[in-house]
């Protein structure tokens, strides 16, 4: 099937229409705290974002009242069916709020009812969608229950991790997750949000930057601080068979990250010995890159050097972020890239990474 | 590079010190022919070192020796070959004692030569080592 497929996106972010959506899929406790409360929200430090409302722009022709997100006809108009995307993995708009919650039972009860609305009403009607599972990963108890639920079920590709939290990742504490992630097949997608929210830490290591555009900028040392965990904890070496996304995170700090961990572990081997190879080595066996927001670097030949220090052709994947205001369409990338990268952008990495789509 | 080989290899013989000098653990840095070597004591066993990491050309023989640090699973530290590392002063790389090679890349090859103007392609790994052993009570090593 491989050969066939066109396009797989593996960043898009739908929402629902109203917590009405939910009622079918929460206890009669919960569905009352949740009409009387409403659904949590994203944190939003700076009361902005780019776009309208964080879209693009363009996807409001329902009116402004009608969140594109939600709009699953819009999505096969515009991504699927515009874009020639076959397959779409959906990491779900209302994530990080559920995710954010310190009442984790709430908190996970809003992760299955999520999760069985998206499989019910998204991929039920549409067999081009996948799932990135909603999980409480801030409770890895609760988190692998979830993933035991639906781990199986055939439209779950992933788990969907965000980077705002108590704990990076590589710390012990997460291994039932990712040890259930591995039991299932499933990749680990890897998505900024919670920076500096909730029970989290600051988003920078100086504190939190006071414009929108200053968080947007700096998103790449979320991801860095989360590899580093998983690098020098021996998060591959516990898992040899995990395969983490990382969307959003952009990529052209990555050759330089490598030459860096390689360097540190030089140095520094003997105090993390199970570390038995160059950390480049399991970034490019572990960790992949998707496109969007696509950087275009400067002058001409920086790209082909990012993408050999990178090793793309093993890591490099394509994501549209559709519908949000920085969205990118895959013909447009991959225009950008050498005719050897481009079936493997669009495809074949993805493949590899989600080892439950269909091939 | 062990003390049962015939020694040599072409090489000349010098000696260095008495080996009631060098006991167990300890080290001495001299100079023969113009260059600088460390010859190590370990356990009883003998061994030298160019005294210049193939890194950044650090005095490497000045570094601590410690033992290779292991781990079977994570978070599981274990010390084997007990002072048989050293780690340089300078950037804390780690070589084995026995054979100069490095304990992260122990099979990477060192550039001897290149091409005049031609940079190296990469960092030379492995320190440059010379057999060491104890004749007649006198510690010797062969350069």
């Amino acid at each position: 099937m491989g050969a066939r497929v066109r396009a797989i996106d593996t960043d898009a972010h739908h929402q629902l229409r109203g917590i009405a959506d939910l009622k079918p899929y929460l206890s009669r406790h919960d569905w009352q705290r949740l009409e009387e409360f409403g659904m949590p929200r994203n944190s939003n430090l700076y009361q902005a974002s780019g776009g309208f409302r964080g879209a693009r722009a363009d996807c409001f022709g329902a009116g402004d009242d009608v969140d594109p997100r939600s709009r699953i006809a819009l999505f096969q108009e515009k991504l699927l069916d515009g874009c020639g995307v076959d397959f779409a993995i959906l990491q779900g708009e209302y994530t990080p709020a559920v995710l954010a919650l310190a009442d984790l039972d709430f908190s996970a009860a809003l992760c299955r009812a999520t999760n069985d609305w998206t499989l019910a009403e998204w991929v039920g009607r549409d067999p081009r969608f996948r799932l990135a599972l909603t999980v409480p990963i801030q409770d890895p108890v609760l988190a692998v229950r979830e993933i035991e639920r639906l781990g199986d079920h055939p439209a779950v590709v992933a788990v969907y991790a965000v980077c705002g939290s108590p704990r990076l990742y590589g710390q012990r504490h997460y291994d039932p997750v990712f040890a259930a992630c591995v039991k299932h097949g499933l990749a680990l997608a890897l998505h900024f949000s919670n920076e500096g929210i909730g029970m989290n830490p600051a988003p920078t290591a100086g504190g939190h930057p006071s414009y929108y555009a200053e968080q947007y900028l700096v998103r790449p040392q979320f991801y860095q601080a989360h590899l580093s965990s998983f690098l020098f904890e021996g998060t591959f070496e516990k898992f040899p068979q995990l395969r983490v996304a990382f969307l959003e995170s952009g990529f052209g700090w990555v050759p330089a990250f490598r030459w860096r961990a390689d360097a540190t572990w030089r140095s520094l081997r003997a105090q993390t010995p199970w570390v038995k190879r160059p950390p480049s080595e399991y970034m490019r066996e572990h960790i992949r890159f998707a496109t969007q927001p696509f950087e275009d670097p400067e002058p001409a030949g920086a790209l082909t050097a990012v993408l050999d220090g990178m090793d793309a052709e093993q890591t490099l994947m394509f994501s549209s972020d559709f519908p949000h205001w920085d969205f990118d369409p895959p013909d447009a990338i991959v225009r950008r890239l050498p005719e050897s990268l481009r079936q493997r952008v669009l495809v074949e990495t993805a493949l590899e990474t989600y080892p439950k789509l269909p091939r | 590079m062990s003390v049962g080989e015939a020694s040599g290899g072409g090489r000349t013989p010098h000696p260095v010190c008495a080996a009631a000098e060098l006991p167990p653990g300890r080290r001495r840095i001299v100079t023969i022919e113009g260059k600088s070597i460390g010859v190590f004591n370990v356990g009883g066993r003998y061994f030298a070192l160019r005294n210049r990491c193939p890194h950044r050309g650090a005095p490497l023989c000045e570094g601590q020796v410690v033992d290779l640090v292991t781990a079977p699973a994570p978070y599981a530290w274990e010390n084997e070959r007990f002072g048989e590392i050293i780690r340089c002063p300078w950037h804390s790389w780690e070589f084995d004692l026995t054979t100069g090679r490095s304990v992260c890349h122990p099979d990477s090859i060192r550039t001897k030569s290149y091409p005049a103007g031609v940079a190296a392609p990469t960092e030379h790994d492995r320190a440059e080592a010379y057999e060491a052993a104890e004749r007649g009570g006198v510690v010797v090593v062969w350069v």
